[in-house]
Formats: C-alpha cells, structure tokens, sequence
C-alpha cells in the first residue's frame, strides 16, 4: 500500500479529552485508595484508549500490555535491584564512614553510581522494547531480540564520555544512544535504522551551554549598572564602611526584586534554551528514523514544545495538581500531532514478528523514578 | 487500498456473520464470514475455511467506535470485528470486556473503590504502629550486629585521650547505673550533637563536650540517648523507615517523599519527647541537676522562631521545639533535692581533653581502604 503523507497525514488522533476524563478520574480514584497500587493498572487503560484512538493510515493502534505485567516486572526490579541496593548504600556505605574508611566509601559510592548509570540504560531500552512488544497494528507487534545488556554498558561508556570534555560532547552521547537502541528494535520482519547526527544540533546545543554563561554576565552587569546609578543618585556610598549609614529601605526592596527577576529570569531563559536544544535533537531524531520504506518526521517547533511545557505546568498548577492525570493525554496528542511517516508500507509482507515478547514490562524504569519519552 | 466491504450487496446465509480479521501472521485485513456452529465457529473466505475455534477462547478487546472486537488465547495479533455491532444470537457467548480490570469489574467501581479505601486505612495504621512492636521483637544480639556493622570500632575517630575513657565511664554509670551494654565513645568531631545507633551505640562528638560549660549539661544529653537505647528507638525507625519507603514506593517520587518525612517526622518528635522524659527521670534518680541542660536547650532556641514560622515547621522536624524542651527540664528542676556535680573536676577535666589530648585521634583522618 504506497502512502504518502502530504495528501493526508499519516498518524491522526481523534480522541476526545471528555471522553478521556472519566477514565483519567476514576484513575485517579483508584490510584488514591490503593495507595497507588493501581497506578500500573492505570496507566494500561490510559494507554490502551490512547493507543485506540490513533490512526496510522488505515488502522488504528492497539495497545495490548496488562497492568499486572507492570506490577510484576515492579515487584522484580525492586526486589532484585532497588531493595539490595539502598541496603548496600545504607550497611556498607555508613559502615565504611563511620570506621574512618572514607577512601573505601567512596570507592563502593563510584562503583554503584556506575552501576546504576548502566541499569538506567538497561531500563531506557527494556522500556522502548516492552511498549513496541505490547503495541499493535493490523494484528502485528514490534520487540527486539536484544535484552538490554549490551546497550547498558553502551549507556554507561557514552554518559560518562559525553561527559567529558566539559559536556560538550552530550549530543554525540544522545543521538548515538538513540541510534543504537533503535537499530535493535523492529516491527514485525523490518529492522529500524536510526542515523542521527550530532553535528546538525551541536550549534543549538552550544546556545544552551553557554546560555548560563551568558546570562550570568548579562545579570552581573545589570547589577554593576544599577550600583552606579545608585551611587550616583547618592543613594548611599559604594563601599558601605566610611559612610555607616544604612541604605534605605526602599532600596534594598528594589535590589531585592531585581535579585529576585534575575534568579527567576535565569531558570526561564535556561528551561527556553533546553526545549530549543530539545525539540532540534528530537526532530534530528526522529526525522533519521526509517523503517523498512516508511520514513518518519517529527515536526513540533521550539514553540510548539514551550506552548506543551508552559501549558501542562499551568494545567497541573490550576487545578492543585489533579490536572496531572491529563498529562500523559496532552503529550500523546502532542506527539501524534507532530509526527509524519513518507513511504510504503507493504501489507503482504508485513509478518508477525518473531522477537521474544518480554514476559513483564517496565519494571526498573518504575523502580527508579525515570521517566521516559 | 483494503476495504471491509459492506455487506447490503452480497447476501450471506443464515448463520453467518460478516466480519474483519487478522491472522496475527501477516498485516492483511480479511473480510471472512463467522460461521456459527454451537459453541464453535470457523471463518470462511473465498471457499477457504479456517478453524474451528471455540468461543470460549476469545478474549474480549475494547470496543473501539461502536466496533467490538476479539483476540484469541494464546495467539498475538488474532483479531475478529463486528463492524455492525454483535448479533443478539451471539451476545451469550462471547466474553465481556475488561474495563478496570480484576475484582474491580466484577464488584463494581464504587464497592471497589470503597473496600480499597478501607484496606488502605488499615494497611497505613499497620505500617506505622508495627515498627514499634517489631523492634522490640528484634533480639538485641541481632540488634548488635547491624550496629557493629555499621559503626566498628569508629576507626581511629574514637577518642582515648589520658583518663578520657575512665571519666566518660564514670559519667555513664552515674545516670544509667549497673548497665553494661551500652557502649558510649567520643568522636573528634566539631558538631554540637549525639546520635544512638543500633546495638546500644551512642556516639557524642567532640564538639558538644568542647561547647559544653559543665559535666551535667553532658549528662543530660548522654540520659537523652540513654532514653532512646532503653526504648529501641533506633531500630524502630529504620523499621518504618524501610516501611513507609515500600508503601509510598508507589506514589510519585515527590508526593512520596514529602508524605513519608511528614509521618517519619511525627513518630521521631515523640520518640524524642520520650527520650527526654527518660532523661528527666534518670537525672532525678542521679541527683545530677537538669538545668545546665535547659540552658543548652535555651541556647539551641537562640536560632529558633518560637511562633511564627518556626511553630509551622515544627511539623516537618524531627525534634521537639528547643524552646518547649528548655521549659520542660526547667521545671524537672523543681522535683530535685540534693544534686551533686556529674563529675570531679579532675574528671571533668579529662573528659573535656579526651579528644584533644589523644595523639591518635588528632591525626589527620586519612583516606583508608
Ligand atoms: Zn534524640
């Protein structure tokens, strides 16, 4: 089947929020009296009418994972990861301090930084292949071969290579880690190729880095102006000691205001300059992501991605935090919205995949608070 | 393109029912008729036909816009549709789909909700009352060796500076006499604190005693940590520490972390408030006077805002308010007759040089492995 997204757009949502709320409420509900036992069972009905109500040219998605493989997969990433580990944290690490053995602690703090740099690869990629493995499409399912392993230790090389040379080199780290978990993913018989550059985003990545630097001396400065105007004004005296008086009220209140704008500025400017860094490295990509024929293309521009940002922030403000339950809802809209495929999709071909479907899902992500795009 | 055709131009036999599937083999939407037969059906198409497969096999999807739709066990990406909605003859024997899932679809959403709730209750009571319980059930020697894991022997932090050991050992034996299973140590230090550790540990740092003006303020503080040894405190908050961490696991890191420090914090403050009764009473029987240490609680208060502010954070602390505690000591005062000095002078004297005067504890701490 030739398709071509310029006619018309080849993911489509059509979804409804109202139709989304009794389902995010009662969530919610459950979610409260079970002490958040139900969460894993929640997010599967969300995604289960997310996935429902988006098209991809001529069908819809289906989501078909289970909230007790999620609380299964919870149970075993905390039992046999989160529960050993706080315990070594808290026997040995404590032990080896209060003996004096500083130089032990902290080698057994290295070691499982380390550790947990790789499981958090480990986590990223089980993640990607446990929701490709549980999403379906005209009957056929994604996965990958790969367990993970191998992509943790990349995980680990890369961060702490990107690392150096002053974090100049995170966006060689993040494209070539996408690059390399996706190669390893599939849907049905066709392999992914992802091909990201960094070079494409290194300039915007260097607005972001030196951004801080900039703005610091753009605030310095404002303030040295302001101090001179001040003294000028004869406000008070510029060293503060020969004159002993104390600088009136009024002015420390302004002073105030301008520390307090600068500091506030300082984060907006920074979380701005993130997102225009962000929405290039995923456009970057997502646009180098082929599968078999079809050809991908996320188009949200830096606006696009604030508009997101500044609107759920405000959502879950408004509404004393009840609002976060539509959360997941406007990202999945966001992202359906934005994303295009060029290319043919070829129905006879198209076979069961034969990946192993991995028996629980995203149990380490879960055990260790990351969150994952 | 694929199409599922509409049925008004074709004329199917009775019996049959006009559907979409996949195979879960390959991508192609098929158009087959479901040929009932009793409680087993075949799929036919273009003369071909596939099955039987039972109706009890089916597995019952969500219904997406009006269309319900089936899987099958133990076969990914097979899926039937009824494009027109399910035929009255077959409702009976298809499966109901899940819509909360588990015993919440079977008892309803309300009752579930509501028996949730209770459980929920009670879960939380357990947790944090238990702690208490099974500290006391954890055998001391058990308790000891979690503590000697912990501590050692503090390295060379310990100090034994000339007669040092002998006046903190008679300064241990005043307020908690003809007790040998408490093992107290000066750590060179410059914090103004103690804490108890598991296995009857207590640890005071070098920089209490050095801002301490008598051996009585010491004593009070040492009968504190004595309090929390005799009431297992220690151990009770690991203990609900380690529960509280897996029952709030669920929640959202920030909401979970905040929640757990609120509840922590309230079974802290009256493990605190304990302790100091323990300490009041202890000093009584001791005859050692209460007020050096109400005046190190009065000068502890100096950096607290004792109603603004500081009575709204309290909520959040681990201790007592400095101010209320002073008060309390203070008036414990009043009950004594006859206190006599914690310590000689010589004694006190050690006590005060047992870190500075010890040659191995004023070396550098060295990175050691
Ligand atoms: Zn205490």
């Amino acid at each position: 089947m030739p398709y071509d997204s310029r006619d018309d757009k080849a993911f489509a949502f059509d979804g409804d929020w109202r139709e989304f709320a009794p389902i995010a409420l009662t969530n919610l509900l459950l979610c409260v009296v079970t002490l958040g036992v139900y969460l894993f069972w929640a997010r599967t009905r969300e995604r289960r009418y997310l996935w429902s109500r988006t098209r991809f040219i001529d069908d819809r998605l289906e989501w078909t994972g289970t909230g007790l493989e999620l609380f299964i997969g919870y149970v075993f990433a905390l039992v046999l990861f989160a529960i050993p580990f706080s315990l070594i944290n808290f026997i040995a690490l404590n032990g080896a301090m209060m003996r004096g053995h500083e130089g032990l602690a902290a080698l057994i703090g290295f070691v499982m930084y380390l550790f947990l740099i790789s499981l958090t690869g480990v986590a990223i990629f089980r993640a990607l292949r446990y929701r490709l493995s549980r999403t379906l499409w005209h009957g056929i399912r994604g996965g990958s071969d790969a367990f993970g392993l191998a992509f943790g230790f990349s995980y680990l090389w890369k961060t702490v290579l990107g690392s150096f040379a002053l974090g100049l080199l995170i966006p060689w780290s993040m494209t070539s880690l996408w690059n390399e978990r996706w190669g390893r993913m599939s849907f049905g018989p066709h392999r992914f190729h992802a091909e990201a550059r960094a070079g494409s985003i290194f300039l915007k990545f260097l607005l972001f880095y030196l951004a801080p630097i900039i703005a610091f001396f753009v605030i310095a400065i404002l303030f040295a102006i302001f101090g001179v105007f001040a003294a000028m004004l004869g406000g008070f005296p510029q060293g503060g000691s020969e004159g002993g008086g104390a600088p009136p009220e009024g002015f420390m209140v302004i002073l105030f205001a301008i520390g307090a704008a600068a500091y506030l500025l300082f984060f907006v400017v920074l979380g701005v300059v993130a997102l225009v860094y962000y929405s290039a490295y995923f456009s970057e990509a997502v646009g180098k992501l082929t599968l078999g024929e079809l050809q991908f293309a996320f188009t949200a521009t830096t606006k696009d991605w604030i508009r997101l940002f500044l609107g759920n922030f405000l959502l879950v403000i408004c509404t004393l935090g009840v609002g976060q339950v539509f959360v997941g809802y406007r990202n999945w809209t966001f992202f359906i919205r934005h994303m295009h495929a060029y290319g043919e999709m070829n129905l006879d071909t198209l076979t069961q995949s034969t990946t192993r479907e991995p028996g629980q899902g995203e149990g380490l992500l879960d055990a260790f608070d990351i969150g994952a795009i | 393109m694929l199409s599922t055709s509409a049925r008004s131009d074709r004329s199917d036999p009775p019996g049959t029912i006009r559907v979409w599937h996949y195979d879960g083999v390959n991508g192609l939407r098929r158009a087959p008729v479901l040929v009932v037969d009793g409680d087993r059906f075949t799929l036919a198409e273009n003369g071909a036909s596939d099955g039987p497969y039972a109706f009890a096999d089916l597995l019952a999807r969500d219904a997406v816009a009006g269309e319900t739709v089936f899987g099958l066990k133990g076969r990914t990406g097979w899926r039937i549709g009824f494009p027109e909605g399910v035929p009255d003859v077959l409702k009976p024997l298809l499966p109901k789909p899940t819509r909360y899932g588990g015993f919440i679809d079977r008892i309803g959403l309300w009752p579930a909700a509501a028996g949730s709730a209770v459980i929920a209750a009670i879960v939380v009571v357990i947790v944090l009352n238990s702690p208490s319980v099974l500290a006391r059930a954890v055998p001391p020697s058990v308790e000891r060796q979690l503590g000697d894991l912990m501590t050692g022997d503090f390295g060379d932090r310990s100090c034994a500076g000339p007669n040092g050991p002998q006046a903190l050992s008679a300064l241990v034996e005043r307020v908690d006499p003809g007790d040998g299973d408490i093992d107290v140590r000066v750590v060179n230090l410059p914090v103004v604190n103690a804490v108890t550790l598991p296995g009857g540990h207590i640890v005071l740092f070098d920089g209490l005693i050095r801002k301490a003006v008598s051996p009585d303020e010491v004593a009070g503080v040492l009968a504190h940590e004595i309090g929390h040894v005799k009431h297992r405190d220690v151990m009770e908050s690991l203990l609900r520490q380690l529960g509280l961490s897996v029952l709030l696991g669920g929640l959202d890191g920030h909401v979970g972390g905040y929640t757990n420090a609120l509840l922590a914090s309230a079974y802290s403050r009256d493990a605190e408030a304990r302790a100091d009764d323990y300490a009041m009473t202890a000093m009584q029987k001791a005859a050692v006077t209460p007020l050096p240490t109400a005046q190190f609680f009065t000068r502890l208060s100096k950096g607290e805002d004792a109603k603004g502010v500081g009575r709204l954070t309290a909520y959040f602390a681990s201790h007592p308010m400095s101010h209320d505690r002073a008060a309390k000591f203070l008036a414990s005062a009043k009950t004594h007759k006859g206190d006599r000095p914690a310590l000689d002078a010589d004694q006190w004297a050690s006590l005060k040089g047992i870190c500075k005067t010890d040659p191995e504890a004023q070396k550098k701490p060295s990175f050691r492995f």
